[in-house]
């Protein structure tokens, strides 16, 4: 029972991680970055390039934030701006995108799957239960990512102006606001938050050219369920990530797998604001 | 319709030539890429035509294949196991997409949500395929069951007929009258619902249909490769499906069929010498042609010789329809009972009740905010209202939606011209006349027959003589009168009209205005009208009713609301009075 609450928690987490960047540039710019997947398997080989290099498994965090962001900023200068004002398209272009990064890897890294030490390796005693350290980690991980927003968004000047954007965009544009400047600043920061999930979920799996792709879909649905809200988002992590968790126990892992997007589009269609309030 | 026949005999004259001249390995790889084009054909049908963005068609694809497979590795390949597993395929893909269309269209649904339920429908089959065991094979898939004993260039030439035939209904459809709905339905789906079309009915039938088609051509890929895998139905064959429309040229048809015949060949070709070099050029291209060229690669490279666009059809001769008697002055048109309409604890409308008969022209006036539009919309869709009832000819509306409200006799004009945008002016009021005679699926009119009224606003604002234009070309005030045409085309017997003359010139709304008197006078129509210009709600209306911070405050004849004392102070402020 215990073992389970813990699997869900930490579940949770890394579904969170994974998803807010995507969530941040949804709520922002109003397009699904379909590149998402494709930055995330970006930061997973940046973590594998300063393993190989013989790094601290830690320095592959940043230097994934910094590969995700930098291949955002460029991504959102040259395909992601002609599109505004066209998501369906944005979301092909962007999908486009995915296959093109995916292709570079495979030509780069080859096709071959490989694996990324845990910078933090063994068990916990909690509660009497040994827990993988690393998952604990995790929660933590999630924590820094979800205050550190909440701080950047309710605390800061640019959080102000990315709020106006987000509420309404030629009004915010009318008061002086620079939304290009915001759309920019908000499409590099999620696509780094993605490359820094995808360091952070590889000690947990393995690395290869196409891992990106189920976790974009399980982010799609998390973000649409959220509309715009980092609460929001946390509460959908929790319950179907906490669904996934008890299916895959209780039933199989592939049924488990497809917990979250059935739920997810089931929801919409019954309340089409999800877990928004 | 006769060069369509005769390009479709020639085509299929081809196909048969090309299976004795090419090389075997070609000849497999044309089959495989004949099928594709047949499910890319469909993907632009939806997309392209009706602007549902679906991921999802290689679902229906995977699930045709394994219906043909698992029949014949269950039962064998004999002549009644063959129909059966056709059946069986085509039956299982359209209930699939019956079930994926009862879950994305509704009154209310989105774009994105259509486009987001598309993705889950193949990774849930693919993710059951995987999950078979040994019954479907799991993730290797099955291989080594019986087929149909064809000869390789026998399932060639039944793959390539298969497509040409899908082809040419295809180009039937979009050049037929129902082709410009569903055309229609991509530009302005809240217009269609309130002309009464069942949009979300039209679009389950239409994905119905296309997932047949994709049914079959997954089944005639199992039977001629003998190799079925869970790849088949995923998600990342629809989504390559939607880059070859792209690339060959979404709305085209012609466009998406080439394209995926070229690209899938190519593949085959290169992905041996080259494999990822190959899918990275094929990346870039698709997003170069996404942000730069959005009409596809093959329509940019055909522009000047306007081969493969689907012409436009020739305009129709306009027609009057018979007469109706006008609806008796007895029953009650409209009634209004205790109508609120409240956003939270913001209460925009209370209390309203009111009513009127056929033959009234009733003027809705009232300072900006005073909850005009709210209330138009309360009478026109059920799930509008916070509470209280509205009964329009006597049929309580209840929650139903919009096309169920037309339905009961009511017309909408809403307050900004709300048209088909790429249609022309024909086009739309033949989209409007749909409800009274759906349009035929074969071939497009040569005259519209339109009720007087209709006619009447048409001669008043000489859109009659711009039959043919397209509709984003008029005038704001041509926008105006043909929307108003269109909606007067339904024969409503209760006609709500928000600012029906705004941005038109005096003489014409002095035209407009004539005939809205003569709709309420001679033919027995119910108008409500919502209107600012206070002097033109005098010279028409029969009866007034005053609004004013969600309240009714006054319903009266034109002296009485005109003498008013209270009508002058909500106008002037009370400081005035």
């Amino acid at each position: 029972m215990l073992s389970l609450s813990l699997d869900i928690l930490t579940t949770a987490a890394i579904l969170f991680t994974v998803a807010t960047g995507l969530l941040i540039v949804f709520g922002v710019m109003k397009i699904v970055n379909f590149a998402h997947g494709a930055f995330i398997t970006l930061g997973a080989y940046a973590g594998l390039v300063a393993s190989q290099l013989g790094l601290s498994p830690w320095f592959g965090l940043p230097l994934a934030f910094i590969a995700g962001a930098a291949c955002g900023a460029l991504v959102e200068r040259f395909v992601v701006r002609p599109l505004y004002g066209r998501p369906l398209d944005a979301i092909l272009a962007t999908w486009g995108l995915g296959i093109i990064i995916g292709e570079l890897l495979t030509l780069g890294f080859g096709r071959e799957v490989q694996f990324v030490g845990s910078p933090l390796s063994g068990t916990i005693d909690v509660l009497g239960e040994a827990y993988s350290v690393y998952r604990l980690f995790l929660v933590l991980a999630a924590l820094i990512v979800g205050g550190g927003f909440a701080w950047l968004l309710g605390a800061t000047r640019l959080g102000l102006a990315t709020r106006a954007v987000i509420m309404n965009e030629d009004l915010a544009r009318g008061l002086g606001i620079n939304a290009g400047w915001v759309r920019f600043i908000t499409f590099s920061l999620g696509s780094g938050l993605a490359g820094l999930a995808g360091a952070l979920i590889t000690p947990l799996s393995s690395v290869d050219p196409n891992m990106g792709v189920p976790w974009l879909l399980n982010a799609f649905m998390l973000v649409m369920v959220s509309g715009a809200s980092l609460g929001a988002l946390l509460a959908a992590s929790l319950v179907l990530g906490g669904a996934q968790v008890i299916i895959s126990s209780m039933f199989s892992p592939i049924l488990g797998g497809l917990t979250i997007v059935v739920l997810a589009a089931l929801l919409l269609r019954i309340r089409p604001k999800g877990f928004a309030r | 319709m006769t060069r369509i026949a005769l390009a479709a005999v020639l085509c299929v004259a081809a196909i048969i030539a090309s299976a004795f001249l090419f090389d075997t390995y070609t000849v497999n790889i044309l089959t495989r890429s004949f099928l594709f084009a047949a499910v890319a054909l469909t993907v632009d049908l939806l997309w392209g035509y009706t602007g549902f963005l679906t991921f999802g068609q290689s679902a229906f694809f995977g699930v045709g294949a394994y219906a043909a497979a698992l029949c014949f590795n269950e039962f064998g390949a004999s002549p009644e196991i063959v129909a059966l597993s056709l059946a069986c395929a085509i039956g299982a893909a359209g209930l699939l997409a019956a079930v994926q269309g009862w879950l994305s269209f509704y009154h209310g649904s989105t774009p994105l949500y259509a486009s987001v339920v598309s993705l889950v429908v193949p990774v849930v089959v693919t993710q059951l395929l995987f999950s078979g065991g040994t019954f479907t094979g799991s993730s290797s898939g099955l291989t080594g069951y019986d087929v149909p004993d064809l000869a390789i260039e026998s399932w060639f030439m039944l793959a390539g007929m298969f497509l040409v035939a899908v082809t040419t209904a295809g180009f039937i459809f979009v050049r037929s009258d129902a082709g410009r709905v569903l055309v229609a339905l991509r530009d302005n789906e809240a217009r269609c619902a309130y002309l009464g079309l069942r949009t979300a009915g039209l679009r389950i039938v239409l994905l119905v249909v296309t997932a047949g088609v994709a049914a079959v051509a997954g089944w005639i890929y199992a039977g001629s490769s003998g190799v079925v895998a869970p790849e088949l139905a995923g998600f990342v064959f629809g989504t390559e499906l939607v880059i070859w429309v792209a690339l060959g040229g979404r709305g085209t048809l012609l466009g998406p069929v080439f394209g995926t015949l070229l690209i899938d060949l190519t593949s085959s070709y290169l992905s041996g010498s080259l494999p990822f070099l190959w899918k990275l050029l094929l990346g870039v291209a698709f997003i170069v042609v996404i942000v730069a060229l959005p009409q596809g690669l093959i329509p940019a490279m055909t522009a000047r010789l306007r081969l493969l666009r689907p012409r436009r059809a020739t305009i129709p001769v306009l027609a009057a329809t018979p007469a109706r008697t006008a609806p008796s002055a007895d029953h009650v048109a409209i009634a209004l009972q205790d109508v609120a309409r409240s956003f939270g604890t913001l209460s925009v409308l209370q209390g309203i009740t009111f009513s009127a008969r056929p033959g009234e022209l009733v003027s809705l006036v009232g300072p900006n905010g005073a909850g005009k539009t709210t209330l138009m919309r309360c009478l026109s869709d059920g799930s509008e209202r916070s509470a209280g009832t509205v009964a329009i000819n006597g049929h309580d509306i209840a929650k139903l939606p919009p096309h169920r409200c037309v339905g009961f006799g009511l017309g909408r004009k809403f307050q900004t011209a709300n048209v088909f945008d790429t249609l022309s002016v024909a086009e739309c009021l033949a989209v409007a006349r749909a409800r009274r005679s759906f349009p035929s699926p074969l071939r497009s009119a040569g005259s519209l027959a339109l009720p007087d009224a209709a006619l009447a606003i048409l001669r008043a604002t000489g859109l009659d003589r711009a039959l043919g234009t397209q509709a984003s070309l008029l005038s704001h005030g041509q926008k105006q009168a043909l929307e108003l045409a269109m909606v007067l085309a339904l024969e409503p017997s209760v006609v709500l009209l928000d600012e029906p003359t705004a941005g038109l010139t005096l003489q014409e709304r002095r035209h407009i205005g004539g005939v809205l008197t003569e709709l309420a006078t001679t033919h027995g129509l119910c108008l409500l009208l919502v209107e600012h210009d206070l002097d033109f709600v005098r010279e028409i209306s029969s009866r007034v009713v005053v609004l004013h911070q969600g309240r009714l405050v006054l319903d009266g004849t034109v002296a009485e609301v005109v003498s008013s004392e209270l009508v002058r102070t909500i106008y002037a402020g009370a400081s005035h009075a």
